[in-house]
């Protein structure tokens, strides 16, 4: 098995008395996509953090490529950083921006390039400060992908971002892994990370809830059927919770059969199932699960 | 390093603001004083209007607007995006201080070479030359530490006043009134020492030791802000 490219073992985070990170331990594997998701004030951020090598460990270790994230000139030429917040001077230009940290970065590569990738080829020559929200996303994602770095993190990429700046970010981060790059993902869209990530660590309250891949988090709950009945129908052939408006909720282990046993029931009593929709549990259900 | 000072060059030529209220008023201030010498000569000597432009230009041009550029460049997350980088904290620092402090070298060694042409050279130039680099460093390493303490570019106006007035007050006090009484007061005070050596530069009268020894108290201060800076700066928000 090939060495981990991010290793983390019984790390610990306080701030004062607040134990924001207990015992955490994880890898991230060469390749991969690993989304690291939480409930808010989780702990996720001063993870992240510590991992980029802007936080020490209370306790416990952290290594980068085998490094300690907080040896630089070894890490952080593999690595690119896209943060949540902007993080740029508003007098300096993009193309001036991106140059400037791609210089810091120890990395090579051709700036108008880099510019182009993110679509910001017209705005080149512009200041940063007069950039729109969604474009110094664009020009923080170049700053990160600078060089095609081996592990990459991005923390909230999409976040201002219209659909269009979105597929197309996720198309070059596509193409980085199909280079062989590694990256570490950060976001509130959880349906992003449902569809793109290979693993998933869910953190609550400073540890891990879940952590695997998506089909194994989302396997401990049950499938959703939803359908609205428009008027009086004869029971039901499957457990259900009927609302009084007569809105229907159906939460299986076994979708395939009970769908078909609902379908068959509604073809053989004229029943019409509006609105009728079924599918495997979302990330979103995992989350309202771990908040309640 | 170097790509970071280029950077902040640009910025600094960009910012209309920081380049008068920090490059261009203390040059007109020290014109000033060159131009009106015949008073200031009375009222201290050459050697003070000598050392009132060095710490004019230290205080405003270099200290302050040190101050204020990390406080900014902390504040908007600049150094936490330079701290993403393979750049080493100290090739950080640097590369933001290097442009202002080449500045302010650079003008305080034209007004300098102006004020000698207008009233005379000064008795020992390397002696003077020496003070002047004293003095940048102290005043580099004063910002350094008044930055850990300051939130933000507006909260730089209040937290420079103390230090940018403080040593002009006490270039003026022991420029004017010397080092006869309370000699050990004036040399322990920030910039006291170090006036005093460009009085000994630029007037003379003074054995070369009993000048050199004067290096002491401003390293001393040197040591002490950066020792201040090491505890006390931030490279992120406080939040």
């Amino acid at each position: 098995m090939s060495t981990p490219v991010i290793e983390v073992e019984n790390l610990n985070l306080t701030y004062g008395d607040f134990h924001a990170v207990k015992d955490l331990t994880f890898e991230v594997r060469p390749g991969e996509l690993y989304a690291l998701l939480g409930t808010n004030g989780a702990g996720k951020t001063s993870t992240l953090e510590t991992i980029e090598g802007h936080r020490t460990p209370t306790s416990g270790t952290v290594r980068v490529f085998g490094h300690s994230p907080g040896d630089r000139k070894a890490v952080r030429p593999r690595m690119g950083i896209m943060l949540q917040e902007s993080g740029f001077s508003p007098d300096l230009t993009v193309r001036e921006s991106v140059g400037l940290i791609g210089t810091l970065t120890r990395r090579t590569d051709d700036v108008d390039r880099v510019i182009d990738v993110v679509d910001l080829t017209r705005k080149a020559g512009t200041q940063v400060g007069q950039l729109s929200g969604g474009e110094k996303r664009r020009l923080d994602f170049a700053t990160a992908v600078y060089g095609t770095p081996e592990l990459i993190f991005l923390d909230e990429p999409t976040t201002g971002l219209d659909i269009q700046s979105r597929d197309d970010l996720w198309n070059a981060v596509d193409r980085l892994r199909e280079n062989g790059s590694t990256v570490v993902l950060t976001t509130h869209y959880l349906e992003e990370a449902q569809q793109r990530a290979d693993r998933i660590g869910l953190m609550h309250q400073g540890v891990f809830h879940h952590e695997g891949t998506v089909a194994e988090l989302t396997r401990t709950l049950p499938s959703v059927i939803r359908f609205t009945l428009g008027g009086p129908a004869p029971a039901l052939p499957v457990q259900a919770i009927v609302g009084a408006d007569g809105s229907v909720l159906v939460e299986t282990f076994g979708l395939q059969k009970d769908l078909a046993l609902l379908l068959g029931w509604a073809e053989n009593h004229g029943v019409e199932l509006r609105d009728l929709s079924a599918g495997p549990t979302r990330l979103d259900d995992v989350f309202r699960a771990i908040e309640s | 390093m170097f790509a970071i000072a280029r950077t902040e060059l640009i910025q600094i030529f960009r910012n209309r603001l920081v380049l008068v209220t920090s490059f261009v008023i203390p040059v007109a201030i020290s014109a000033f004083f060159i131009y009106r010498h015949d008073v200031f000569s009375q009222v201290g000597s050459l050697g003070y209007i000598a050392a009132i432009v060095m710490f004019t230009v230290g205080a405003f041009g270099l200290y302050t607007s040190t101050v204020t550029t990390l406080a900014s460049r902390r504040q908007n997350l600049f150094l936490k995006r330079l701290r993403s980088t393979a750049e080493s904290d100290a090739g950080i620092l640097a590369g933001l201080v290097l442009p202002a402090t080449v500045i302010a070298l650079v003008q305080v060694t034209g007004i300098l070479i102006v004020l000698s042409a207008v009233v005379g050279t000064p008795d020992n130039p390397l002696l003077l030359a020496v003070a002047v680099i004293a003095t940048v460093a102290m005043m580099i390493g004063l910002a350094l530490a008044t930055a850990g303490v300051t939130n933000s570019p507006e909260h730089a106006q209040v937290t420079t006043l103390p230090v940018s007035l403080g040593v002009i007050a006490v270039a003026s006090w022991v420029g004017i009134t010397g080092t006869e009484e309370l000699a050990q007061v004036k040399r322990l005070l920030p910039g006291g020492a170090a006036t005093e050596l460009v009085l000994n530069a630029w007037n003379g009268g003074a054995a070369l030791s009993d000048s050199l020894i004067l290096l002491a108290p401003t390293f001393a201060w040197v040591f002490v802000a950066v020792t201040f800076a090491r505890r006390m700066f931030n490279w992120e928000p406080r939040r």
